[in-house]
């Protein structure tokens, strides 16, 4: 019912309570500080605790910010991945946590996430043995649907801009299928592989700046794989819808993308191609 | 959006389900009434933001990203604008590739030639302009702050001109950027 409070009201409620308190960012990062949660009290000596801090926030309760909630798991008893540890989380200590995953080998890009301050797949990220707490969050400045869930509505509004399918007009020469050369096919790698999960783009800062209008090294990643393609045949159109201040050149070579890929690939090299091709 | 919309929803439905159990009068009865009590939910239902957890201010606008129209949309493609997009790049490259002979030339010569200075000093502003035009289209975008956008790009623009008299100036009645430079660096 409180999230029905009309907006002046909230304003004036909110207003009051910054005056009174440090509270002066609105907003600010969640709160740290709950109740451990243990999965394992009985532990022996040979365990090897690691406690996991989770970003937790829930929809259904408005009202309450987000906060930072503790795990802590015997990583005797717990797969080798971030993923296997939120995954017995789920499964033995907390079933209220939240989070996507689907194919545990870094091939869906469901479980894109923040991890010790680093944008990577949790079934990719091992977990490290070192005795320090690991710090999980959504990835950064996304729309947080739940707890560890980022809404991509945007960004797959924005691959759906470029057009990523192949388009032509000709027919292939023996009417059967669009053949390339090896060299040409060749050109490829390194692009194709890319699973769209966001990593990369959520890690940048002209991204974080612009998002609505600048496309972010994933989708100019795929932008390039097809321009490149030389199957293609609407490469001057591709080229043409990236020649604005805002979708291609937002991009300073920041290479945090390059940086964080969790399937090593290169979209800053991607977009330098880009800006290269299009240059003369 | 619509996965933004999606718990408000649910809400709406577990709120309007509730209503109707507490109802004395069997639901059926009334099957397509409205209690004033869901419809100030359906009126303010647009208003409501489902994901503010933190309050609405109104010193800035609300968050980094508007998603426009449907989930099945693309965002919209812009027009092209060469001038903004791959000449303006392929501009400022040259200026910056320029920039690198035009620096080292006068200690590597030893000696001082006015026009170099000039180009120098040209190549120069008009770098810093084109890093200073990205810095605000980067930070007072335009499509939140159209105003503030103008008025900066407008302020850069008299600063740069007031740098090229004070530049041309001190080439003119003084000794120039290259022998200050030299000068303070051996004072």
């Amino acid at each position: 019912m409180a999230a029905l409070r009309s907006t002046s009201s909230r304003l004036f409620a909110a207003a009051s309570r910054s005056s009174a308190g440090p509270s002066m960012f609105v907003r600010s990062m969640a709160s740290v500080g709950e109740a451990t949660v243990n999965a394992d009290p009985k532990s022996s000596s040979s365990a090897r605790n690691k406690t996991f801090q989770i970003y937790r926030w829930n929809p259904e309760l408005p009202n309450e910010k987000p906060k930072m909630q503790a795990y802590t798991l015997d990583l005797n008893k717990t797969g080798p991945m971030v993923l296997d540890a939120l995954v017995r989380i789920k499964n033995e200590v907390d079933p209220t946590l939240t989070f996507r995953r689907s194919c545990r080998e870094g091939i869906c890009g469901s479980c894109a996430m923040n991890i010790n301050g680093q944008n990577t797949l949790a079934c990719l990220c091992r977990i490290p043995t070192d005795t320090n707490e690991l710090k999980i969050y959504p990835l950064p400045h996304t729309y947080v649907v739940k707890d560890l869930v980022p809404d991509l509505t945007h960004f797959y509004k924005q691959y759906k801009s470029i057009k990523p399918y192949l388009q032509r007009d000709t027919p292939a020469p023996d009417g059967r299928e669009y053949r390339q050369s090896k060299a040409d096919r060749k050109k490829l790698d390194g692009l194709y592989e890319c699973i769209l999960c966001a990593c990369c783009s959520t890690s940048c800062p002209s991204y974080w700046w612009n998002s609505e209008e600048y496309l972010g090294p994933a989708i100019l990643l795929q932008s390039y794989r097809w321009i490149i393609d030389s199957r293609d045949e609407r490469t001057e159109a591709r080229k043409a819808a990236l020649d604005n201040s805002m979708s291609l050149y937002r991009c300073h070579t920041i290479l945090n993308c390059t940086r964080t890929c969790p399937k090593g690939l290169n979209p800053g090299l991607a977009i330098g191609e880009i800006k290269k091709e299009m240059a003369f | 959006m619509a996965s933004a919309l999606r718990p408000m929803l649910l809400r709406q439905t577990a709120l309007s389900a509730a209503t109707r159990r507490a109802a004395t009068v069997p639901a059926s009865a009334f099957p397509s009434r409205v209690t004033p009590f869901q419809s100030t939910i359906v009126k303010n239902a647009g208003r409501i933001a489902a994901f503010h957890a933190s309050s609405r201010r109104s010193l800035l606008p609300p968050g980094p990203q508007v998603i426009k129209g449907t989930v099945n949309d693309a965002v919209p493609v812009p027009d092209p604008v060469p001038t903004h997009g791959s000449y303006h790049w392929t501009f400022e490259r040259v200026i910056a590739a320029g920039l690198i002979p035009l620096t080292v030339a006068p200690f590597a010569a030893g000696s001082l030639n006015p026009v170099l200075d000039a180009t120098l000093c040209a190549l120069l502003l008009v770098h810093s302009h084109s890093g200073f035009q990205s810095i605000i289209i980067d930070y007072v975008p335009k499509r939140k702050y159209p105003g503030a956008y103008k008025i900066s790009l407008w302020l850069l623009n008299i600063a740069t001109v007031l740098a090229g008299v004070g530049l041309y100036e001190f080439e003119t009645n003084d000794v120039g950027v290259t022998e200050a430079v030299k000068r303070v660096w051996n004072a």
